[in-house]
């Protein structure tokens, strides 16, 4: 079927093109306008409205044992809401994945990366990813606390037996990236360690976190995997972490590197109560690396719970539990932690929390390196990015904003001396045209011919956060799937995965290891297109050569 | 042999799935129970319950719910079979029924040694806590308690005492304060208990007591969950709908209440006027007693308590009979399990959607 969206404000930043045109789609692929003399099989009037490409979602916790786990200690969190049984069945189950991929899908969002899912827990999440409906999705695998990795370290072996077993990694987990969560910390917490942070030695292994980052980094480049190693840096949410993350920027050394949630890590300690904003030290450091890309992990107020594999931190923060539960949970590598948190607009330091965020946003200057997450749901959940992309597009409402918020804590903070609004084009770099080229989709966020006709139509209003909570027309492989932000095609999407080059060997090394230190074979550890029981689950991405 | 029955004479598959389709189709509140079925077959019986308004139960609801009751009231440190055999230097055993929750508890933990890494030391030591009275001693360095009635006292009286209160009318004080000094002096401790055995309470101050043991020390917490893939199917249930088992749609939404959605209770009551049954790991028939039509999803040699089901669809053993997704003990996640003697014997996701044809189809039909 031929698919004209007719006459609207096209802003497709990766084809450098911003202005009035149509957008053909046919077979699920965007195309070129076809002669004058053919006409479309289907028309949408875009006259007035804004279309870009899909949007992509290069970090949210959507789905893997430790969310599935945050559903079932916080029932409380999710009462149910309205019914709306003329839609497909569990459609608006709170927090379901079923509710996940419509609520993606009508603001826009038709690919989303799960960013934190242990390679023995890959299956779970393909598998509740496989139940996430409309949109497009991955995992990142994470490595770091693994026993093979630091054992492999320990003993000195050659980095491309380290490769080799990422790939292997990544092959059975069906995962495009790799993600390092605190590395070595979940291992020493074993060990009963408290503390551990970019220099620390992991006991027993006597290997420093710094070597496994820098191991991986090497391992993940060098296989060519498009998506840089994606760091979860040590310290996350301490005072004076800001130093963390600036020591890891420069252990990076020229090589690319990903760090995520940046806002937890932008925090001095200066000020009367020793926690500030070290958000500018942050964006100088992050603008003057071009190897390097950043998300935020921007935090908004109200209730929320925090899932992480970082489960020295989580152990760390259960006394700030609110509700007062949590759930720590240890595994082979990171295990991870579940927290409910509730973010309070009067508290001092939440307050400097949603201002770093924002003063990381507006102070790396450059859109492609820095990506709009909320850490989903650690910040905030992702139905608040409405709200955020408006505070970014407009001073004026960031003022109103900060009016309600304690001055004490925008003080330590340089927020209020920011001017900067993002326009539409960055927005659209920032959510489309740059994450496809982090993750390595070639033929996503943009509109150009031969790109996947994934494609977001938005009323123009003034309320920049009503015209990005229900998106006009959102077409998913050029099938309309959202009008006016109500679902109306319940379609399933696929997962994105890499499979790079590696030696036949490491097969029969990964058979003896699980031997000798389980007593199993090393299926367990893999995500068969059988076992997901849809219909092409899996989509390859190409490896650099 | 035949693979279907219509009030227990042979039918033909289809037949049967059409003489389902139709009891579904006129009941008001079906309730979807037993779910002993793989994690395919548990997505195919909750789209089914929430398609049709019913309400959703897991044979051992009862058991699973208590671990889970105190993980949410309360919180719970956790850890894998896997991890614990390779860290554990100290195994806390709680209560009894240990062996009967998790029968390769001797060959995947108390047998296994520690990793290189974890104890290159010492010697694993294990500790009973009111074992039962039917209970072997084998392994153990120390039994302190035994009928499992006592265990609320004899764990109360142990964090106290690791708390440095006072607990003097105990009667083997000194036994607790040799196992305490023993548990504040592991580097990685793991208490095991069955839910099957516990009650609430008793569950929520054993985790209390590991939660304390990690002010100095490191300790968890392993839970044994029980059969008929349970653990598994609490998985598929929490992600479909964010809730466990005992949920219902009938309001057009998923609503979890306990109580409410009881099978037992909503067979009782007369709220639930059809029942889908499925036990596809045993032949185990429901263990009510009402008189409510039923389709049973079952291996064929169930055997049931007064008369045949309504409907009757023979179905395999997962992992045994067809490929399936389980609950994997030993890490605590879902894995492939290929099937073992691959049978013509079809899955409880292939039931059901002959059965949600029908269901389509007959709904088309004017009637």
């Amino acid at each position: 079927m031929l698919t004209c969206i007719k006459g609207g404000r096209v802003i497709d930043p990766a084809n450098a093109r911003d202005a009035v045109a149509d957008v053909w789609m046919h077979g699920g692929r965007i195309v070129e306008a076809p002669p004058a003399d053919v006409r479309a099989d289907e028309i949408h009037d875009a006259t007035g409205k804004i279309v870009m490409a899909g949007a992509i979602d290069i970090h949210s916790h959507i789905a893997s044992d430790n969310v599935n786990r945050a559903r079932l200690l916080l029932p409380e969190l999710h009462r149910a809401s309205a019914p709306n049984p003329a839609a497909a069945p569990l459609s608006n189950a709170p927090s379901s994945t079923f509710e996940t991929g419509c609520l993606y899908a009508s603001m826009g969002f038709t690919t989303v990366v799960e960013p934190a899912v242990a390679p023995d827990a890959a299956l779970h999440a393909h598998l509740e990813l496989a139940d996430v409906p409309i949109i497009d999705k991955a995992i990142l695998a994470v490595l770091g606390n693994d026993d093979f990795l630091l054992e492999a370290l320990r003993r000195e072996e050659t980095p491309s037996l380290i490769g080799d077993y990422v790939a292997w990694t990544l092959e059975a987990s069906r995962a495009l990236g790799i993600k390092v969560i605190n590395a070595g910390g979940a291992a020493a917490f074993k060990a009963n360690v408290r503390e551990f942070s970019l220099d620390d030695v992991v006991p027993t292994y006597g290997v420093s976190s710094r070597q496994i980052v820098k191991a991986l980094q090497r391992a993940v480049d060098e296989l060519g995997v498009p998506h840089p190693l994606h760091v979860h840096c040590n310290n996350l949410g301490l005072p004076g972490n800001a130093e963390t993350a600036l020591a890891t920027i420069a252990a990076a050394e020229g090589l690319p590197l990903h760090l995520a949630h940046l806002q937890f890590y932008g925090y001095g300690n200066e000020g009367s109560r020793g926690f500030s904003s070290a958000a500018a030290r942050l964006a100088e450091a992050v603008n003057g690396a071009k190897n390097l890309t950043v998300d935020v992990g921007q935090v908004m107020f109200g209730q929320t719970v925090t899932i992480s594999s970082d489960v020295l931190r989580q152990f760390n923060a259960r006394t700030q539990a609110s509700p007062r539960k949590c759930l720590i949970f240890e595994a082979e590598g990171n295990g991870g932690g579940i927290v409910p948190y509730n973010y309070r607009p009067g508290n001092f330091h939440n307050a400097v929390q949603w201002a770093v965020g924002l003063e990381l946003f507006l102070l790396i200057t450059d859109p492609a390196r820095v990506f709009f997450t909320t850490d989903h749901p650690n910040g905030a959940p992702f139905t608040t990015y409405p709200d955020i992309l408006a505070l970014l597009m407009n001073r004026d409402l960031r003022a109103e904003w900060m009016a309600k918020l304690p001055p004490e804590a925008l003080q330590v903070t340089t927020l209020r001396s920011i001017a900067r609004e993002y326009s539409l084009a960055e927005i659209a770099t920032m959510t489309r045209a740059a994450p496809a080229k982090l993750l390595g989709l070639a033929d996503r966020g943009h509109l150009g011919p031969g790109a996947v006709a994934d494609v977001a139509v938005y009323s123009q209003a003034s309320d920049r956060a009503k015209m990005f909570r229900a998106a006009a027309l959102v077409f998913k492989d050029g099938e309309l799937v959202v009008r006016d932000g109500k679902v109306t095609r319940y379609r399933w999407g696929r997962a994105l995965w890499v499979r790079p080059e590696r030696e036949p060997g490491i097969e029969r090394r990964m058979k003896d290891y699980f031997g000798d230190r389980y007593g199993l074979p090393p299926d367990f550890m893999k995500a068969p297109d059988g076992a997901i029981q849809r219909t092409d689950p899996f989509e390859l991405v190409p490896c650099h050569s | 042999m035949a693979d279907a029955w219509i009030d227990g004479s042979p039918a033909a598959l289809r037949a049967a799935a059409i003489e389902a389709a139709k009891l579904l189709n006129a009941s008001r509140l079906p309730l979807v129970a037993g779910l002993g079925t793989d994690v395919d077959g548990a997505r195919a019986a909750i789209g089914l319950a929430a398609q049709l308004g019913g309400a959703i139960d897991h044979m051992h609801s009862r058991v699973l719910l208590r671990d889970l009751d105190v993980a949410r009231e309360a919180g719970m440190m956790v850890i894998t079979p896997n991890e614990a055999a390779l860290r554990a230097d100290t195994l806390l055993m709680v209560g009894p029924g240990l062996e009967t929750a998790w029968p390769d508890l001797d060959a995947r933990l108390i047998e296994r040694p520690p990793a290189p890494e974890a104890a290159d030391h010492l010697r694993r030591r294990i500790f009973r806590l009111c074992p039962g009275t039917k209970s072997r001693a084998r392994h153990e360095e120390a039994v302190i308690g035994r009928a499992a009635k006592d265990l609320p006292a004899v764990l109360a009286a142990l964090r106290a005492r690791l708390a440095g209160r006072p607990c003097s009318k105990l009667h083997d004080a000194r036994a607790i304060d040799r196992l305490a000094a023993a548990l504040r002096a592991a580097r990685f401790g793991v208490a095991l208990w069955s839910a099957a055995e516990l009650d609430v309470l008793t569950i929520e101050m054993l985790c209390g007591l590991v939660n304390d043991l990690n002010r100095a020390t490191r300790f968890s917490g392993l839970p044994l969950t029980p059969g008929d893939h349970a653990a598994g199917v609490l998985e598929v249930c929490g992600w479909m709908t964010g809730f466990p088992v005992r949920t219902g749609f009938a309001r057009g939404f998923p609503e979890h209440d306990p109580w409410r959605f009881e099978a037992s209770r909503l067979v009782a009551s007369g709220e639930a006027d059809c029942a889908l049954w499925i036990s596809a790991y045993r032949a185990a028939a429901p263990d009510w007693d009402g008189n409510l039509p039923t389709i049973a999803l079952t291996g064929a040699d169930a055997k049931f308590r007064r008369r045949p089901p309504r409907v009757h669809i023979a179905v395999g053993r997962p992992g045994l009979d067809h490929d399936a997704v389980e609950h994997f003990v030993p890490t605590a996640t879902l894995a492939w399990t290929p099937a073992k003697h691959k049978s013509q014997a079809i899955s409880v996701a292939q039931a059901i959607g002959q059965i949600a044809l029908a269901l389509a189809s007959d709904r088309a039909s004017p009637c």
